[in-house]
């Protein structure tokens, strides 16, 4: 794996300049001609009856197309249990229940027939608290499931049960136990460009759809069910992405706004855009959803786990959409975060008539990790061992099968520990207790694609053209990332060219093969063996025309050489050096006999060998095309929840020191080390980038961020008070890289997207106990929460 | 897109009569606030009447006093050295609001007519005994800025008034002055509480002992106590408090209380007592009014002491980034 | 009703017809279709909509598009020189993974631009000072502190 020329390089992101010079188009950019504007009307309570609605002043509105309501269009259900409808009819029951929408010629003009529109409701009573929503007699916030089937409570029928060993039995053997309550708040993904998507149905009602979904085919999928549903058999769906301004997960379903913008579509025969306010994007988008787990662990008298027990209550929200299967990820660092023989989870999603929430970055883990490390640390000062000695003492090896089934591969997490502990000098700072102090969290993530769907493949296509660009066509997106350039670099490594040669085409499900999504940290991993196996049949390929035309190139040459000077007296070659193409490479565009790398008249640039090999006349003219489609050779979660459903796991820690501000409460981080285990970076700046802006996430997560709701209602839905920390909140981070290849990554990598923001504010929350000895067990960790726990403290 | 008329008059008595002979007219300056309330269907004028161009209300006079045009923007104010050294808190408060580019248009007058309770610049104007110059169809006025605000945006302006600027007084080379801001993030926001105080001290010791104290990272309790040591005295105090109230307020009980007194922590903390019981916060959803409290018993010593590093400390002290 | 006014806009000397009731934002990006300036928010908090006026940084979105008249307005689209050469910042942030979704770019970068008109050598804490009004949510602001840090060096020299 030595000698790679491309891959471990910091490649710069030349492929998107665009964004640089504001050339880049997004959704805000993305025209059609006679494009119509579409503007949604929310519910204005949490809970209650419409009554009546009446658009008829809206319509009467010059410049509007349309006006549509739940009763001009098919009652359709949509989403993942099919618990809701596109456009509400009769009952809403969060704020943000879409209840009309408009479309019109300028966005100005449909934000103006919304208030035209008059609707009357009967507000119902709603319930706000999961816990009070688990009660037997709570109000229903659903009375019948999709089918029409009556309910009889508002937990969610989706039973996250987790057993393995016999918890019973090892906490009555563990000499130590420790038990924590923690909380997890609502966090908005704050992706930087707004949520919108345009829809254009062409003369055949055959649909094509500009969206930022980050899984272009299971969109393009959902869509196509929900046409089919509407009546509208066996039209061709064609979905694209544009430039896409973060995801963050909120790309991962298809929203609601966009089944409401292909109606409009449909409905005025035009192309017809939808985009949302910032204040839309807080409101009306599912943001991660709370959570409040009980954690209880054990260990023997030297300090090994031997318990682990989490129960979890999730606020789904009115209707379900990913967040409620965030459990599956939960699940990740509960049974194997450490090595623990014997662990319970049971996590119960209920609703409420709160907005409804869905996946975000690093999906259930970072909830999952800060209940987890909050009582890792707990649990060993309870044993009287160091913490940060305690997680070594636990700390999962390569070979480990984890009780949930997972086959640890490469697992460098005891260099991540160890280098976390220096860097932030762990020794020297811990256990002060005067206002300064460290701590630290590890973390686990899938980063080897994750089976969440029945195939977790990517399919890439790569075409060489006779000038000699190499074309992937994927059916991958790219939210920001940088993928274009990692998959170039891969690429560029399998095939034998450079990196500028390499074109990417993402974000079109006309193009690109199947793909399950840009998501759970794949992309790399999964697109990029797809990419590797693909490159290399395609290097073979060339290969083996050059050792059908540079044999004649040379010949040729000599031939010219010696018309032009009768005394040149001709080499004597060993043509049985490049007489297969096993004999041959082909690195950085230059093809080579391996036993003479720099033969004089054997080594020849790629470009000769595709003008002079490709079109060759008839019948003997050929194309450079190569395509593989990759699946992992993962599991799907059993029945019992068990199953290796990553090709490999990701592992790291990182490492925090705070100052306490004791009269005010305040938190100050002096320094964050974020080690991570990336296998191999393919472009250690990339690599970099998204560990360092997961750990602001993070930070974020840790310290000021939350979605603030009454009885159901985003209170703060602005960048003013929804708190994301600004440049000169600086956090001084570092961001280490530990490489340890894995055998079934590109070129030994693992995926990075999610994990940097997974240990983040676990580990500033254990700071802060070393700081002040107050545990904060609430994110985030506010002035007032610190200052409230020392008071409580000193009584 | 809104529907106002724009104007743009050029000198002040332009401005005035436009203001009169308009129909549902206000004033807008560097529109960081106007623009966001049209924007949010808050406010609905039909007419704008612009401040921006008029140069006669863009001036810093630093020969007697300070005098300020009611144009001058938030930058102009961080970036002015005199006033980051002499009227340390209204640089401390100017250099807080919100981001650059805000700061770049937004003005003094324009953040003081709006009159939130969370205003910036508010405090240390009320401790920096600021007037507020007014013109209008009936002539112009001088209103100190304790009788300026009313409540929660509502101030002493008549119609088609406007604020053309603010006269400070010297206070002398012994004063100094502080703002603290107290917010959940560095840029970008609201203060959970502000805390503006000004001291005028007299030290019957040695000042360069005093001045050594004042080294940032320093314990604060070791500074409080050699400036004790060298009997510094407290001859004249202003608090400020924002966010606190209706309006923002002065703590009146808090400064009679430390007059003529020798600095010493429990003093400080004494007075941060007086200060919170003078504050009535509530509760929204920026903060609790118990925290609130609590932060102006704590910023209230803090912004003294602050005050004082800013007459005795080394120069740096006027850098309003400072931990202190 | 529309007023005429004249400005520069990347240089260039153009004459336009306004409705007194847009921003700057609302002309650069429907009528000059210079889409690199973005809305991220429309009320000042989050710096997308970044553009320079006579060296300031300031939001277009809550610009008055009236105070344009007479005014030097540069932005993203005027950055780079009219040969198509990127300017130091664009380059910088291209080499140092100072872009991601690239959403908050055109505004990181008049921020910087800005300061860098005025300082040539800033310190880190001029550089955070002066594009904490862009939020970014990709980054973690640490490379595109170093794109600026890396830009300032290269324009240096």
């Amino acid at each position: 794996m030595d000698n790679l020329l491309h891959v471990g390089k910091n490649i710069p992101r030349t492929a998107e300049t665009d964004k640089v010079t504001g050339r880049a188009v997004y959704m805000d950019e993305y025209k059609r001609p006679g494009m119509l504007h579409g503007k949604i009307l929310y519910s204005r309570y949490a809970h209650a009856r419409i009554k009546s609605i009446n658009t008829e002043k809206a319509k009467n509105l010059p410049g509007v197309r349309a006006v549509i309501t739940g009763y001009d269009i098919p009652d359709v259900r949509v989403g993942f249990l099919g618990d809701q409808t596109v456009l509400k009819r009769d009952l809403v029951r969060q704020f943000r229940d879409e209840v009309a929408a408009v479309a019109a010629i300028t966005p100005e003009i449909a934000e103006e027939a919304l208030k035209l529109i008059e609707v009357e409701y009967e507000p119902l009573p709603a319930i706000f608290d999961p816990l009070e929503a688990m009660k037997p007699d709570a109000p229903l916030v659903h009375e019948t499931d999709a089918r029409g089937r009556p309910l009889r409570s508002n937990i969610l029928p989706l039973p996250w049960k987790f057993n393995a060993g016999d918890v019973e039995k090892a906490r009555q053997e563990s000499a130590y136990t420790a038990t924590d309550s923690v909380n997890t708040p609502w966090i908005n993904q704050c992706c930087m460009g707004t949520s919108g998507c345009v829809a254009e149905f062409d003369s055949n009602n055959n649909l094509m759809f500009c969206s930022q979904t980050n899984v272009i085919f299971g969109a393009k999928q959902r869509i196509q069910t929900y046409l089919l549903n509407i009546g509208l058999k066996g039209k061709k769906i064609r979905v694209i992405n544009p430039t896409v301004g973060g995801s963050f997960g909120t790309k991962l379903d298809t929203d609601i706004y966009e089944f409401i913008c292909i109606q409009l579509a449909l409905k005025t025969r035009k192309p017809v855009r939808i985009r949302f306010t910032r204040e839309e994007e807080f409101m009306a988008l599912p943001p991660r959803q709370t959570a409040r787990f009980t954690i209880e662990q054990g260990c023997d008298k030297n300090g090994l786990l031997t318990f682990r027990k989490v129960e979890a209550i999730l606020d789904n929200g009115a209707y379900t959409s990913w967040g409620a299967t965030t459990p599956s990820v939960m699940m990740l660092p509960i049974s194997s975060m450490y090595r623990v023989p014997n662990v319970s989870f049971q996590a119960t999603c209920v609703y409420t008539n709160n907005i409804y929430s869905q996946a975000m970055r690093g999906y259930g883990n970072p909830q999952a990790a800060f209940a987890v490390e909050t009582s890792m640390d707990h649990l060993a000062e309870t044993a009287g061992i160091d913490a940060a000695e305690f997680r070594m003492i636990n700390r999962n090896h390569p070979g480990d099968v984890t009780p949930m089934g997972l086959k640890i591969t490469t697992c460098p997490l005891e260099q991540c520990i160890t280098a976390v502990k220096e860097k932030i000098k762990w020794d020297e700072k811990r256990g002060k207790r005067n206002g300064r102090g460290v701590g630290m969290a590890s973390l686990i993530h899938v980063a080897g694609g994750a089976r969440v769907y029945l195939s977790d493949g990517t399919g890439i296509r790569i075409k060489v053209n006779e000038s000699g660009e190499v074309d992937v066509l994927s059916g991958s997106t790219d939210q920001g990332q940088g993928s274009p350039t990692v998959i170039a670099q891969i690429v560029a490594e399998a095939t034998g060219f450079k990196p500028e040669d390499v074109n990417i085409v993402f974000g079109d499900t006309a193009l690109g093969l199947w793909d399950a999504g840009t998501h759970a940290s794949r992309h790399t991993f999964v697109a990029g063996n797809a990419a590797v196996r693909a490159g290399e049949k395609v290097k073979q390929q060339i290969l083996e025309l050059a050792v059908q035309y540079i044999p004649k190139m040379v010949k040729r040459s000599l031939k010219q050489q010696k018309k032009k000077n009768p005394d040149f007296v001709e080499p004597e070659l060993d043509y049985t050096l490049i007489d297969s193409p096993e004999k041959l490479d082909l690195r950085n565009r230059m093809i080579f006999p391996k036993a003479a790398p720099d033969h004089p008249h054997f080594k020849t640039e790629v470009g000769k060998i595709l003008t002079s090999g490709l079109h060759v006349g008839t019948g003997e003219s050929k194309a450079v095309v190569a395509e593989v489609f990759w699946d992992p050779p993962t599991e799907m979660l059993n029945a019992e929840m068990k199953g290796n459903y990553s090709c490999t796991y990701a592992f790291g820690a990182a490492g925090v020191e705070v100052e306490v501000d004791r009269q005010t409460g305040e938190v100050k981080i002096l320094k964050l080390v974020s080690a991570h285990d990336v296998g191999r970076a393919i472009n250690p700046s990339l690599v970099k980038g998204q560990i360092y802006g997961a750990a602001y996430i993070g930070v974020g997560y840790g310290l000021t961020e939350r979605v603030q709701l009454v009885d159901g209602k985003v209170v703060n839905p602005n960048f003013r008070d929804y708190k994301i920390l600004t440049a000169n909140d600086a956090i001084p981070v570092e961001a280490v890289i530990i490489e340890d290849p894995d055998p079934a990554g590109p070129y030994g990598a693992k995926g990075i997207g999610e994990p940097g923001l997974v240990p983040t504010a676990p580990a500033i929350a254990n700071a802060v106990y070393d700081a002040i000895g107050v545990r904060i067990k609430d994110l985030p960790i506010t002035p007032e929460k610190v200052l409230a726990a020392l008071k409580a403290k000193e009584g | 897109m809104s529907n106002y008329e724009y104007h743009k008059p050029q000198t002040v008595k332009e401005a005035i009569g436009l203001m009169e002979s308009l129909e549902n007219a206000k004033y807008i300056a560097g529109g960081t606030d106007v623009i966001v309330l049209v924007k949010q269907e808050k406010l609905a004028p039909a007419n704008l009447v612009s401040l921006r161009n008029i140069s006669e209300l863009v001036y810093i006079d630093t020969k007697d006093g300070l005098k300020l045009g009611a144009g001058v923007t938030h930058s102009a104010i961080a970036n002015n050295e005199f006033i980051r050294k002499r009227y340390s808190a209204l640089a401390d408060a100017a250099g807080a609001v919100g981001s650059k580019q805000i700061r770049n248009v937004a003005t003094m007058g324009g953040n003081i007519c709006n009159a939130a309770p969370s205003a910036d610049t508010a405090c240390p104007l009320l401790v920096l005994d600021a007037k507020i110059v007014i013109d209008g169809k009936a002539g112009k006025r001088e209103v100190p800025i304790d009788d300026f605000f009313l409540g929660p945006n509502k101030v002493a302006l008549n119609a088609g008034e406007l604020v053309t600027g603010f006269v400070l007084p010297d206070l002398g080379s012994n004063t100094g002055s502080a703002y603290i801001k107290h917010a959940r993030r560095q840029a970008m926001d609201l203060p959970i509480i502000g805390i503006a105080a000004r001291a005028a001290i007299k030290i019957d010791g040695n000042e360069a002992v005093c001045r050594d104290s004042f080294v940032a990272g320093n314990d604060i309790s070791q500074t409080i106590k050699r400036l004790e040591d060298e009997r510094l005295v407290f001859e004249d105090v202003r608090i400020a408090m924002g966010v606190v109230a209706p309006r923002p307020v002065r703590a009146k009980k808090a400064e009679e209380a430390i007059k003529g007194k020798i600095i010493s922590e429990k003093l400080l903390k004494e007075i941060g007592e007086i200060a919170a019981s003078e504050s009535q916060p509530r509760d929204s959803i920026r903060g609790e009014a118990w925290y609130r409290r609590e932060m102006v018993k704590v910023l209230t010593g803090r912004a003294i002491l602050r005050s004082i590093g800013r007459i005795v400390g080394p120069e740096q002290m006027t850098n309003p980034n400072r931990l202190w | 009703m529309k007023k005429e006014i004249t400005f520069t806009l990347n240089n260039e000397k153009v004459v336009v017809e306004v409705d007194p009731g847009w921003t700057l934002l609302y002309l650069l990006r429907e009528v000059f279709e210079l889409t690199g300036t973005k809305e991220g928010c429309g009320v000042g908090e989050c710096g997308a909509c970044t553009v320079i006026v006579d060296g300031d940084a300031v939001s277009s979105c809550l610009y008055p598009v009236l105070e344009a008249e007479g005014k030097n307005v540069i932005t993203i689209e005027g950055v780079a020189a009219s040969d198509g050469t990127l300017h130091p910042l664009q380059q910088a942030f291209i080499d140092n993974n100072g872009v991601q979704c690239g959403y908050c770019t055109s505004g990181m970068i008049m921020s910087a631009k800005a300061l860098l008109e005025k300082k040539a050598v800033p310190t880190e804490e001029d550089i955070r000072t002066s594009i904490a009004g862009n939020i970014c949510r990709c980054t973690g602001y640490v490379q595109i502190v170093e794109s600026v840090q890396q830009a300032a060096e290269r324009m240096k020299k």
